[in-house]
């Protein structure tokens, strides 16, 4: 009896070594890497990326895992760091990731910057990721390879379509006023020759700091101007700052747009009706009939957070893993292949078809959405909008 | 010139410079009683203006109430950071000689539990609520609801405070302890109460102005620095430890910039705001006002 028994032992303890393995293969995760602004001057922008990327990985995860080409599906984890929203510790962060940690994929940080400081150690390390929240001409300069951009409110295009839009609405004279960082001033450098050429004059042109606590001397300027448009180039801070300022001195130009801030949930809760009929730049609104994937992310985005998401950068975020995950579907993790994927291949995404050619998304035109009845609805151009322009009815 | 002559643009800088004031004040309450640099100043106009949104948001209770709220709540926070830091470390001669450099550090740590505590608890997404935006016009003056409360608010418990120095019993202790330590000592002052209650009262004044801030500003955790940075020039313009003059400092800076602003450009700003700083630190180091004005 002795000797069979001890047989069965050691067959049964090998049967559920063997299949502890084996689960332990089929669950070995997907590990991808990323570094994310948590503190410092980026951190009160970043969770309208990373916000996404959880979304995302609790849907995938709730389906069993993120297909292979071969139909088996692993858990994803991410590993990620905080940047402090410093471009050098992006870089050593997505170093350790590639080297150290030996994550299976890369997604993007939040930022121009951090994606520009990023493009070389993805070329070096031959890892490709697709990026998200960046838009500047320089990304044209990037060498195409490893890393692409799927948004399209790049300033130079945006400059040309803003004034193609206000001709198209019969705006005849315009106030600019520009924060000083980068990407507004770059966008004003693209705008004013536009203007010009589609004859709309420039009747205010004034640039202010990033600290501003007062408007009141460029806004009276501007009411005593009566443009028919203000085009105000803002980031976040100062859009709410603008906004009800606007209000408080009755600025009456029918066309009032403000460049980064209105696709925020925060800025239409703060300012209410207030805001509605502001014009903003982004290319993705959850109400396309077009696009059925938006609604359900917007929907899931709103039921996670309890908050809508930044119909520019959530929706950048959400899209660039989408793409991520149809080209390992299609080929896997290898990077050499994913990267010829993602060159090549066409994606299917919350804001339509995506295909890039070098580093740029060459499929999403560039748009601008307007605030309606507290809802982002996409209004130019005239092929993907949601909803007819309206002029602003006061504030 | 219509411009510059309009109520319009006096309105905006009584705005900015109330609540400049307002912010400077609790830092120079501070400074001057127990000699504490807090760079965590400006985080405590966060915690006010957090307070204001959870408030209104989850209970519906109107940001004129959390100002209480918010004064409490940072009052407690002062109380703690007193009792659990600072008391033994002024006590001690040979530590509270080194308490203002140490303090400095102390803060600095502060500050960033402090960002750090509300990033966890809170998320750094943006924040904002509507709330008294309904604009009242006078005598060619458009004034937000909510600016004017700010206005109103941060005037009120500035000059009150100034007023509460002057002609309470304990506002002259305060005034003895920052004028002379040891000899408001001799008299009879009690220097721990004093202190406590000092401190508690410039945490209490800094949530206040998170409250105003949190009515026309977009709140995040990291929302505080350049208020801290802001109430330093304020009260150094003023004279370290000068109440009355850092009040008069705040709304002199709030005027400087506005009337600066329109007569040049807005990117003149900084131009303007640490041009007067550095001027100051040049041609009056003691503080622009610390004869002029004694509260």
């Amino acid at each position: 009896m002795k000797r069979p028994t001890r047989l069965a032992s050691a067959a049964l303890a090998t049967a559920i070594a063997l299949t502890a393995a084996g689960a332990a293969i089929a669950q070995d995760p997907i590990t991808i890497g990323y570094s994310i602004a948590r503190t410092g001057i980026y951190a009160a922008a970043a969770p309208s990326q990373e916000n996404p990327y959880k979304l995302w990985q609790t849907q995938v995860n709730a389906e069993g895992g993120l297909e292979l080409p071969d139909g088996v599906r692993r858990p994803v984890e991410f590993v990620s760091y905080d940047d402090q929203s410093n471009p050098a510790n992006t870089v050593r962060i997505y170093e350790k990731l590639i080297t150290q940690d030996e994550v299976d994929l890369l997604a993007a940080p939040w930022g121009t910057p951090m994606h520009l400081a990023l493009a070389p150690v993805l070329q070096r390390f031959k890892m490709p990721m697709v990026g998200n929240t960046a838009a500047s001409v320089q990304l044209r300069n990037v060498a195409p390879g490893y890393i692409w951009f799927p948004t399209s409110a790049i300033p130079d295009t945006m400059g040309a379509e803003l004034a193609k839009m206000m001709q198209a609405e019969g705006v005849q004279s315009v106030a600019l006023l520009a924060n000083e960082l980068p990407y507004s001033q770059e966008f004003r450098s693209f705008l004013i020759p536009a203007l010009e050429e589609a004859g709309i004059e420039v009747m205010v042109d004034e640039s202010y700091p990033p600290d501003i606590k007062d408007m009141t001397s460029m806004l009276v300027e501007v009411r005593d101007a009566a443009p028919d448009a203000v085009v105000a180039m803002t980031y976040p801070s100062d859009a709410f700052l603008f906004a009800g300022q606007a209000k408080e001195l009755g600025i009456e130009a029918p066309f009032v747009m403000s460049l980064i801030g209105p696709t925020i949930d925060a800025y239409r809760k703060a300012n209410g009706t207030a805001v509605n009929g502001v014009v903003s730049s982004a290319h993705w609104s959850p109400e396309a009939v077009d696009w059925p994937k938006g609604q359900a992310f917007f929907d899931a985005y709103v039921e996670a957070f309890g908050e809508e998401p930044d119909a520019l950068d959530s929706a950048l975020a959400y899209m660039s893993l989408e793409i991520l995950q149809q080209a390992v579907a299609e080929v896997g993790l290898d990077p050499e292949a994913l990267r010829e994927e993602i060159a090549s291949g066409t994606f299917d995404t919350i804001n339509g078809e995506v295909r890039f050619d070098g580093v740029q998304n060459v499929v999403t035109p560039t748009g601008f959405v307007q605030i309606q009845d507290g809802k982002i609805e996409l209004v130019w151009p005239e092929a993907v909008k949601t909803a007819d322009y309206a002029p602003k009815q006061g504030w | 010139m219509d411009t510059l002559l309009s109520g319009q643009l006096l309105f905006a800088a009584l705005v900015s410079g109330s609540l400049y004031a307002l912010v400077a004040l609790g830092l120079n309450l501070v400074y001057g009683t127990l000699r504490l640099l807090n760079i965590a100043h400006g985080d405590l106009v966060m915690i006010g203006a957090y307070t204001a949104f959870w408030a209104i948001s989850l209970l519906a209770i109107p940001p004129v109430v959390s100002l209480v709220i918010a004064a409490a709540l940072c009052a407690l926070l002062g109380w703690a950071v007193y009792a659990g830091l600072f008391r033994r470390m002024l006590a001690r001669p040979d530590l509270a000689k080194r308490v203002e450099a140490n303090s400095l550090i102390l803060f600095y740590g502060i500050s960033v539990i402090l960002q750090n505590l509300a990033a966890l608890a809170f998320t750094s997404t943006s924040r904002g609520y509507q709330y008294l935006d309904t604009v009242i016009t006078w005598q060619c003056v458009s004034m937000t609801g909510n600016r004017l409360l700010s206005l109103g608010v941060a005037a009120a418990v500035c000059f009150g405070t100034l007023l509460f120095l002057r002609f309470h019993l304990f506002g002259w202790s305060l005034r003895a302890v920052i004028q002379r330590r040891e000899a408001a000592q001799v008299v009879g002052v009690n220097l721990n109460r004093v202190q406590m209650l000092t401190i508690c009262a410039g945490f209490a004044v800094a949530g206040v102005a998170g409250v105003l801030v949190s009515m026309t500003e977009q709140i995040t955790p990291f929302m505080g620095f350049p208020f801290t940075i802001v109430a330093f020039v304020v009260i150094i313009i003023g004279g370290l430890g000068n109440i009355g003059a850092g009040v008069l400092a705040g709304f002199c800076l709030g005027l400087v910039e506005t009337y600066g602003i329109a007569l040049t450009s807005p990117g003149y700003r900084s131009i303007l705001i640490y041009g007067l700083f550095v001027g100051v630190l040049l041609l009056r180091p003691e503080g622009i006002f610390t004869k002029a004005v004694r509260s």
